[in-house]
């Protein structure tokens, strides 16, 4: 199930492989602290989109970053809101205002915001060298 | 759904189904564990208590997030699991029928009663692997008493203690849950509640006053005074309340009244009074580890004191960054209740 997200439980002496093999990795903690997750997202609506990095803002409760995908058989672009953690959890987990940067070429799976707008909360991202970093709850086949 | 009774707590969601499979004299009990997004829960440690015997038989649940709890005498059990992040779970009277299998889907939900953590369960899985106590005597104050001072890990949960809120107080915070808590003050960049420690948090204490910063609420930090003074004659509520607090023997005890009336009580939506007074136990048992009890009378909303414990472990290293939630706080608007 790639839609869905595997927690490793806390038990003494358990390793979770998302924790430690993956290197950067971004634990969002998004809703949970501001707001509530299921207020504003639904993971029913899960989403991957593939575009170009406009804006990385770097701000509490939440940073955002937003990216631009080209309409297809047009010319036109459609920009999308990705909601991440607050700055102090993603430092703690290795992100910092310079990972993502404009013109980022990337890929990001979340879920949609449930009133349809172009917002989303960032589950995993990545960039166009291949290397994956998780935005929220790790991806499953990526755990043990 | 037959043959036993639902009893929830800690606002957990679950689908019970029987359904008939084996034989022989013993049952089992099995199911799936998912966390508050959906998300596959491994390595969980799901718990069921013999009702009769007072026997704990237990089950983690694999990296597909099942559990099978086999082999169980026939009777009644308490099905319970407490994970960090998440309220606890707990659900009674489960009837075990000899030769049948009995589906327990837990759905955790976010949150807890403890309002310790109440963060994405994934990082606090990745944060706590990263704790690495210092070991070594309790540090000291000039003046001989233990210094509190330090960055602290989120608090985990040693015993969730056993609330009795009252109807009312039940009643108001089924609607703010079953609401998505989209009301909640925390959204709109105000104190998170009462009860929630953390998640990191700094102390920072003097001779006269200890600080509380926490990384992710607002503003983050309230003063407790340890020069002596009372508490206020006049009430003057406060989101974080006045708190005064003195030592017995190595632990300071903090006394906390008069609260804003629209703070809330704890992550789970409960209320509270004007009534509500909190006694807080900070012990420094070592360099690395602070044991706090946390005690909540408020007859207005619980009938009788609920008392929890918790436990920090040093974040040497760590930081607490500034919190500034207005800063771009773009979700109210996105917020949908039920």
């Amino acid at each position: 199930m790639r839609d869905r997200g595997t927690i490793k439980a806390q038990k003494p002496g358990f390793l979770s492989a998302a924790a430690f093999t993956l290197g950067l990795i971004i634990a969002t903690a998004p809703a949970f602290a501001h707001h509530s997750f299921v207020a504003e997202f639904d993971t029913k609506k899960p989403i991957t989109l593939t575009g170009t990095v406009t804006k990385l803002e770097w701000t509490n409760p939440h940073a955002h970053f937003y990216i631009s995908i080209s309409d297809k058989g047009s010319s036109t672009t459609t920009t999308w809101d990705f909601e991440l953690g607050s700055p102090n959890g993603l430092e703690r987990h290795g992100w910092s205002r310079s990972s993502l940067k404009p013109g980022d070429m990337i890929t990001v799976n979340g879920y949609r915001a449930k009133d349809g707008s172009n917002l989303a909360t960032a589950r995993s991202v990545t960039l166009a060298d291949g290397t994956k970093i998780f935005a929220g709850l790790p991806d499953d086949s990526q755990t043990q | 759904m037959r043959g036993f009774v639902l009893s929830l707590s800690g606002f957990a969601l679950l689908l019970v189904t029987l359904t008939a499979l084996g034989q022989g004299d013993r049952g089992t009990i099995s199911g799936d564990v998912k966390d508050p997004v959906g998300g596959i829960v491994a390595g969980a440690l799901v718990q069921a208590t013999n009702a009769a015997t007072g026997t704990v038989f237990k089950s983690t649940s694999s990296n597909d997030g099942a559990y099978t709890l086999a082999d169980l005498p026939a009777g009644s059990y308490d099905i319970s699991l407490t994970l960090a992040g998440v309220a606890p779970f707990e659900l009674k009277n489960v009837r075990v029928t000899a030769g049948k299998t009995i589906r327990v889907d837990i759905n955790l939900r976010e949150g807890s009663q403890l309002s310790t953590l109440g963060e994405d369960p994934s990082a606090i899985a990745t944060d706590e692997k990263r704790h690495h106590p210092p070991s070594g005597p309790t540090p000291r104050t000039a003046d001989g008493k233990p210094d509190l001072s330090g960055v602290w890990w989120s608090p985990r949960t040693i015993d969730a203690g056993n609330p009795e809120f009252l109807p009312s107080a039940v009643e108001i915070a089924r609607k703010r849950m079953e609401d998505n808590r989209k009301d909640s003050p925390s959204a709109r960049c105000l104190p998170g509640a009462v009860t929630r420690i953390g998640p990191v948090y700094q102390f920072v204490q003097a001779k006269d006053y200890l600080v509380m910063i926490s990384d992710d609420d607002s503003p983050g930090f309230h003063q407790i005074y340890l020069d002596g003074r009372p508490h206020p004659k006049e009430p003057d509520p406060l989101w974080y309340g006045d708190s005064i607090g003195h030592w017995e023997g190595d632990t300071l005890v903090v006394d906390r009244v008069n609260f804003e009336e629209q703070v809330w009580l704890d992550l789970g939506g409960h209320p509270h009074s004007d009534k509500l007074h909190v006694i807080e136990r900070y012990r420094r048992v070592d360099l690395g580890h602070l044991e706090t009890e946390v005690t909540v009378e408020d007859p207005g909303v619980l009938a009788k004191p609920w008392t929890m414990k918790r436990a920090s472990d040093l974040a040497p290293g760590e930081k607490v960054r500034e919190f500034i939630c207005a800063e771009n706080n773009k979700d109210v608007e996105h917020l949908i209740g039920r």
